[in-house]
């Protein structure tokens, strides 16, 4: 199986632990991060991304970059005001930011260049999420507002004009902040969970743009985490249960907690602020107030994993892939491709600069696509074929000129052979008259001997 | 003793040396003799690669006898294909040298190591005398190019190897600078091509001269149009041999410069000079020094005047040729990042696209005689143009969202006017990519393109081929929407009667169809496919019913006239489409609307199926494949699975006895480990709530469940008394009742009852949307649920209340285990009333009114009432 990182962040100056999901042994902590929620990303595994909390005195924000193999931050950016929710897309292509006066900032990561800003949200943006498809943008406020972009519309300022709203959708039944949203999987049929501050998670459609579900929880949801079969979904509340609420999933009337919440796992004193959830589905992770995290078995229910963060809370948890240069067994094949390809790129812009319009889209071609050498075809068999055709038809000019030269040569040896002969031949015929001559001489004697 | 020992068969290596010494001894000619007969030789190859002969290699258990002899059987057929290659006679050497670079693949790794330098002097020494014959030329550039291809693969020969590649270069480039064959100059590019990939070095050092020579070549007079495509690819190539931005930036600027130069030429009076210029001031912002022309200056300069001395065709095809080029080195893999010039090559792509041919009378450059040359050349300039187009989609991917909507509007204005066949085939092929990529931001935007124009190409009544494409295009295009409309506020039941009359006319059009007319509604097909798995519910209200309909017309037309062997295309080897590509894709959007979640259920199932199923008779073809594949996917449709989360009980044998990826350590510590166990709320974690199988239990107890499922769905529907007159309607979809259908979010439910409604009262759902949310009705409906959650609960209770008297006793009577039917009605009560929930929810929300049942302690509790923001949407 894939191995797989658990990565937590907190508001305090207690950094981003790391650590193997399955084996729980800690990697590098990278350092000086205070993260407000929903401020820790990981830009497709390249590197880390996370916006920071800072004193309210100063006016512009500040997002920082980490890359894998060094704690302190490398990149340091700083936008013209703070950003609380901090999401890019799978491909880390851009990275979206949504600020504390309901602007969303998105950036285009390879350049740092501010590509477009939009008023979003009448308050803060508390949370980002990208739909499945990664072109539709999903924002959650403090207004209460969970409000879903088309990116594509974002772009186009010629349907912008035309339109009478920039969002594809707006939902305001949420009466106070809005503090998680999740997607799910299925294109246009997928669903949005959203939680806020009222004590309800509500369920939504997005292909229709309405309300299909409102689940009531004893508490406040702070965290909401969609089981990759939709079958439930886990929402962490600020008593400390994680409630188990149910999407496809059976639903008994016997549940003590509200109708649609099938049970709860519970073991955390403090709130929970954060979960996530690992690749297969069955390992939660859940983060808390008190500074832990733990890892659940979504069969048993049981806790299977405890990792300590800090003693401050923890406020973001990520489940990510590990990436491929962190483990050393394949980092020697990677060095040479790596050592290019992770130096981080340049700071995320302030301004949108209107002047470069021009600037081309630095683009990342293929990067992933690894050439195997083993594929290239052999050719020389292929040219063979065609020359043996070639041959048999002696059609071409090519194949007459060998045949020539072949003849040529033949006939060349040839000719060398019968020069050969006729010089045995001669040589014999010496021979011969020579026996002769000597044999009748020897017999003349022989007889004058007589 | 040989005899009574086991003689391994062709399997056993014992036999392999042996095999090679006969080979060696039949087929292969020596110093005395000659060749018997060409084809040999590619016996011998064949022979070699299908046995692995040259390999050397045996099991380690196997006796040390065995590899000697291997290893001197291979000594021995070296040895012979060395002093072949070596041979004055050109047709020995010739074979020397195909069969050294057989060797070079094949044979074992040492082996090569040890000699690959030996067999590389060998054969470099046939690429450079000119006494040599061409044909051992081409030959010795194929096996050199293998060599440096197998040579690549040791990661320990890199350094060698770069220094032997570049002592190949200049002779390689004198060699392409000489006059000589078209398949040498092939060979030679290849050969380069291969050195650019596999030893980026050895090539950059000779950048410029590669790239000039290459250049020449192309420009020049004599090049055959056939090598055109090698060059161009030799070219895309070249940035890669130094790897960084900075090359590649500049060869795509360069070459999109002299893209631009030519059409200038080529387009004089045939557009406006505002486009050129676009183009030009996208390239080079106005301050930056334009680049070197593409090949250095000496050799334009050289080429510049007879580069327009040829005929338009071959301007054309060099245009075309370039346009591939950028397509290569947009959709190959590049070591590092690089700016991507999105906006001149869609600029470009434009200029293209927009330029039809026609011309103002005007304009002095122009002659009718050079507007046929360029109409006659233009569909593949536009075809190259889609062509990059759709690299740049391929290439960039989530990068090129700033660019969308303009290649969106370029491809839709386009499509508008485009009428040949092929040209259509790419448009739809890209938009296909677009979908696919771009999922449901991008399908806003092509949903209505791709409808109307596939509604057009698939239009069963039949056009005529030809001209008047436009017209005929918004004439059909104004009776579809016309009908589309029309249907909605009339009754279902006129599908019916069209989709018969267009199956009649359809089938006479359709065997008349000629092959293009099929490959562009393939096209128009895989695009819809492609439009409905992606947004297949986005903002369907319009268009799904008639599509769906299309579709099944399409499907059922084309399978009518029986099944099409596709095995029969391969025999003529172009991949021509055929009949059975056309079922094929027709039943591929079938399943796709089919699948595709929709309001309401699938109208045209049941046919759907029937199609399928002959289909999937037809054994060994693609389509009984794919209608297989279709059955499978159409049965989770037909039968609802909500099967429980885990099902703990085999779950622990099962991951305990075979050991899957799944964590099972974890599990198994788990079960030990009670100290982390915090029981749920009275639940022992072996009981989930989840953990049964309810489906099972629901179908245990489905004749009991439809009474009350049913009603709830019906009075919640349709407002008229219910009785159990309305039963025999109902159990004709026995799937009504299953468990599935609680997934509140496809709003299957709702479509569920308004397919039941259907069936009585010939109502559409947009009406019933309409309808039912009205202030009016609003507070009889609360009423009703009143009235229904005080039965529903009455039934919970095991009691035969009044209420509920005439509709729940026969099921209760007939539940012979009492407490089973119980817990069953309980839990179907609670399903229905979350049902009802649910519609209504969405019933009221134009109301603004939300309604929540919190339906814990059962269904006594009325309705919360939450407000809603009456603006949301």
């Amino acid at each position: 199986m894939e191995a797989e990182l658990v990565l937590a962040s907190s508001p305090t100056d207690a950094g981003i632990s790391c650590w193997d999901l399955r084996s729980g042994t800690e990697h590098l902590r990278f350092r000086s991060c205070s993260s407000p929620a929903h401020g820790l990303t990981s830009v497709a595994g390249r590197f880390l991304a996370s916006s920071q909390l800072r004193d309210s005195k100063s006016s512009s924000g500040s997002i920082f970059y980490w890359s894998w193999n060094k704690p302190q931050p490398e990149v340091k950016s700083f936008p013209a005001e703070p950003i609380n929710a901090l999401a890019s897309n799978c491909e880390g292509t851009y990275i979206v930011g949504g600020s504390v006066s309901g602007e969303i900032y998105l950036w285009e990561v390879a350049t740092g260049r501010l590509l477009k800003r939009w008023h979003a949200h009448y308050r803060a943006v508390t949370c980002l999420v990208f739909s499945d498809d990664q072109f539709l943008l999903i924002s959650g406020a403090e207004d209460g507002s969970v409000r879903v972009w088309s990116l594509l519309m974002i772009f186009d300022d010629q349907r912008r004009e035309e339109a009478k709203y920039l969002y594809e959708y707006s939902f305001s039944e949420h009466t106070l902040k809005v503090t998680d949203v999740a997607a799910g999987y299925g294109g246009c049929n997928a669903i949005i969970v959203s939680s806020s501050e009222d004590r309800t998670c509500k369920v939504w459609s997005l292909s229709r743009g309405k309300l299909l579900r409102n689940i009531v929880f004893p508490s406040i949801i702070d965290a909401v985490v969609l089981d990759p079969g939709e079958h439930v979904f886990y929402a962490g509340g600020r008593d400390g249960n994680i409630y188990i609420a149910a999407l496809n999933a059976q639903v008994n009337s016997s549940s003590n907690y509200g109708f649609h919440i099938i049970g709860s796992l519970s073991e955390h004193n403090k709130a929970i602020t954060c979960l996530g959830l690992s690749m297969d589905g069955y390992l939660l992770v859940s983060g808390s107030e008190d500074g832990m995290v733990r890892v659940w078995d979504t069969r048993t229910r049981n806790i299977f994993r405890v990792f300590r963060h800090a003693k401050g809370p923890v406020n973001n948890v990520l489940v990510i892939r590990q990436p491929s240069h962190c483990n050393p067994r394949t980092s020697m094949n990677f060095q040479a491709f790596s050592s290019r390809r992770h130096v981080l790129p340049s700071p995320l812009e302030k301004y949108s600069y209107s002047h470069d319009d021009n600037i081309d889209t630095k683009a990342c071609i293929n990067c992933q696509t690894y050439n195997n050498i083993a594929d290239v075809p052999n050719i020389s068999f292929q040219t063979m074929q065609n020359q043996i055709k070639e041959l048999q038809q002696q059609g071409s000019s090519a194949a007459t000129e060998m045949e020539m030269e072949r003849l040529k040569l033949e006939c060349k040896r040839s000719m060398q052979m019968v020069q050969q002969w006729k010089k045995m031949y001669e040589n014999l015929h010496q021979f011969c008259v020579s026996e002769l001559l000597d044999g009748n001489e020897h017999e003349s004697a022989s007889r004058h001997n007589m | 003793m040989a005899a009574s020992n086991h003689i391994p068969g062709m399997y056993g290596g014992a036999l392999k040396p042996q095999l090679l010494r006969s080979l060696l001894r039949e087929y292969i000619p020596d110093e005395k003799h000659s060749f018997r007969n060409p084809s040999d030789l590619s016996h011998v190859v064949s022979a070699v690669k299908t046995h692995r002969l040259l390999w050397e290699w045996a099991p380690s258990s196997t006796d040390q006898k065995l590899s000697d002899g291997w290893k001197s059987a291979v000594d021995a057929w070296v040895n012979r294909v060395s002093a072949l290659a070596s041979s004055s006679m050109p047709d020995k050497s010739w074979a020397g040298i195909c069969l050294l670079g057989l060797t070079s693949q094949e044979c074992s790794s040492e082996r090569f190591l040890a000699s690959y330098s030996e067999w590389f002097n060998k054969i470099l020494s046939h690429m450079q005398p000119p006494s040599d014959s061409h044909f051992v030329r081409v030959a010795s550039c194929a096996s050199m190019s293998d060599l440096f291809t197998r040579l690549g693969g040791f990661p320990n020969a890199k350094k060698d190897g770069n220094s032997q590649a570049s002592k190949l270069i200049q002779p390689v480039l004198k060699l392409l600078n000489e006059d000589s064959s078209d398949a040498f100059w092939e060979e030679a590019i290849s050969l380069l091509c291969t050195l650019t990939n596999v030893f980026p070095a050895s090539v950059s050092r000779h950048y410029d001269s590669v790239e000039s020579s290459i250049f020449s070549k192309f420009m020049s007079e004599n090049c055959p149009v056939s090598i055109f495509k090698k060059l161009a690819h030799g070219l895309a190539l070249l940035p890669k041999s130094r790897g960084d931005e900075d090359s590649w930036s500049l060869m795509m600027q360069k070459v999109l410069i002299f893209i631009n130069n030519q059409l200038n030429v080529m387009f004089q009076g045939l557009e406006e000079e505002a486009r050129s210029s676009e183009v030009v001031r996208l390239l080079l912002p106005p301050g930056k020094d334009p680049p070197p022309p593409l090949g250095g200056l000496t050799a334009s300069a050289k080429n510049s005047d007879q580069a327009m001395k040829r005929p338009e065709q071959v301007l054309v095809s060099r245009v075309s040729t370039l346009m591939t080029c950028c397509c290569t080195m947009l959709t190959d893999a590049y070591p590092v990042q690089v700016s991507v010039p999105v906006r001149s090559l869609v600029a470009l792509v434009k200029r293209v696209l927009m330029v039809d041919g026609s011309f103002s009378q005007s304009s002095p450059f122009m002659t009718a005689m050079r507007q046929d040359l360029i109409c006659l050349e233009l569909p593949e300039l536009h075809r190259c143009s889609l062509e990059l187009l759709s690299s740049i989609v391929k290439g960039l991917r989530s990068q090129l969202l700033p660019h969308v909507a303009d290649i969106t509007r370029l491809l839709t204005e386009y499509f508008r006017t485009c009428a040949l066949p092929e040209l259509r085939i790419k448009v739809y092929s890209i938009m296909k990519v677009l979908l696919m990529s771009m999922g449901i931001g991008i399908a806003i935007y092509l949903i209505q393109e791709v409808i109307s124009n596939a509604l057009l190409d698939l239009d069963p009544h039949g056009r005529e081929s030809g001209g008047s494409y436009s017209a005929a295009r918004s004439k059909t295009l104004q009776d579809a929407l016309q009908q589309c409309f029309q249907r909605k506020r009339k009754h279902p039941t006129s599908a019916e009667s069209v989709g018969d009359q267009s199956a009649k006319g359809g089938l006479e059009v359709e065997t008349s169809q000629n092959m293009t007319a099929i490959s562009v509604r393939i096209a128009a097909l895989e695009a819809l496919e492609a439009l409905l798995s992606v947004a297949g519910a986005m903002r369907s209200d319009g268009w799904r019913s008639n599509i769906d309909r299309l579709l099944i017309t399409v499907a059922t037309n084309a399978c009518k006239v029986g099944w099409a062997d596709n095995n029969s295309t391969v025999v003529y080897g172009e991949a021509t489409p055929i009949w059975a590509d056309f079922q094929l894709a027709a039943l591929r959007a079938l399943l796709a609307s089919l699948l595709s979640p929709g309001r309401v259920r699938p109208p045209h199932l049941a046919q759907g199926l029937e199609l399928f199923h002959r289909g999937s008779r037809e054994s060994g073809t693609k389509i009984s494949e794919y209608c297989c594949h279709a059955l499978l996917t159409l049965e989770v449709l037909i039968h609802p699975r909500a099967l429980p989360f885990i099902d703990l009980q085999s779950a622990v044998d099962h991951y305990g006895s075979a050991s899957l990826n799944l964590p099972d350590v974890h599990f198994a510590d788990h079960r030990k480990n009670t100290s982390f166990h915090f029981s749920t709320l009275g639940k022992e974690p072996s009981q989930p709530e989840s953990g049964d199988d309810d489906l099972y239990e629901r179908w245990l107890a489905n004749g009991d469940e439809t009474d009350v499922n049913d009603l709830g769905k019906y009075t919640s529907s349709d407002k008229k008394p219910s009785g159990t007159s309305t039963h025999p309607a109902l159990e004709k979809l026995p799937h009504g009742g299953s468990p599935s259908e609680r997934n509140k979010r496809e709003g299957g439910e709702f479509g569920e009852s308004m397919a039941v409604a259907a069936d009585k009262v010939p109502v559409d759902g947009d009406e019933i949307m309409v309808d039912l949310p009205t202030p009016e009705s609003y507070k009889q409906t609360e009423e009703r649920d009143h009235i229904e959650g005080r039965m529903l609960v009455a039934t919970a209770g095991g009691h035969t209340a009044t209420e509920s008297d005439g509709l729940v006793s026969g099921s209760a009577t007939s539940a012979d285990g009492h407490t089973d039917f119980v817990v069953a009605a309980g839990k179907d009560v609670s399903s229905s009333a979350s049902k009802r929930n649910t519609m209504v929810t969405e019933q009221r929300r134009g109301a603004g009114l939300v309604l929540e049942i919190n339906d814990d302690t059962s269904m006594d509790s009325l309705p919360d009432i939450v407000d809603g923001d009456p603006d949301s949407d």
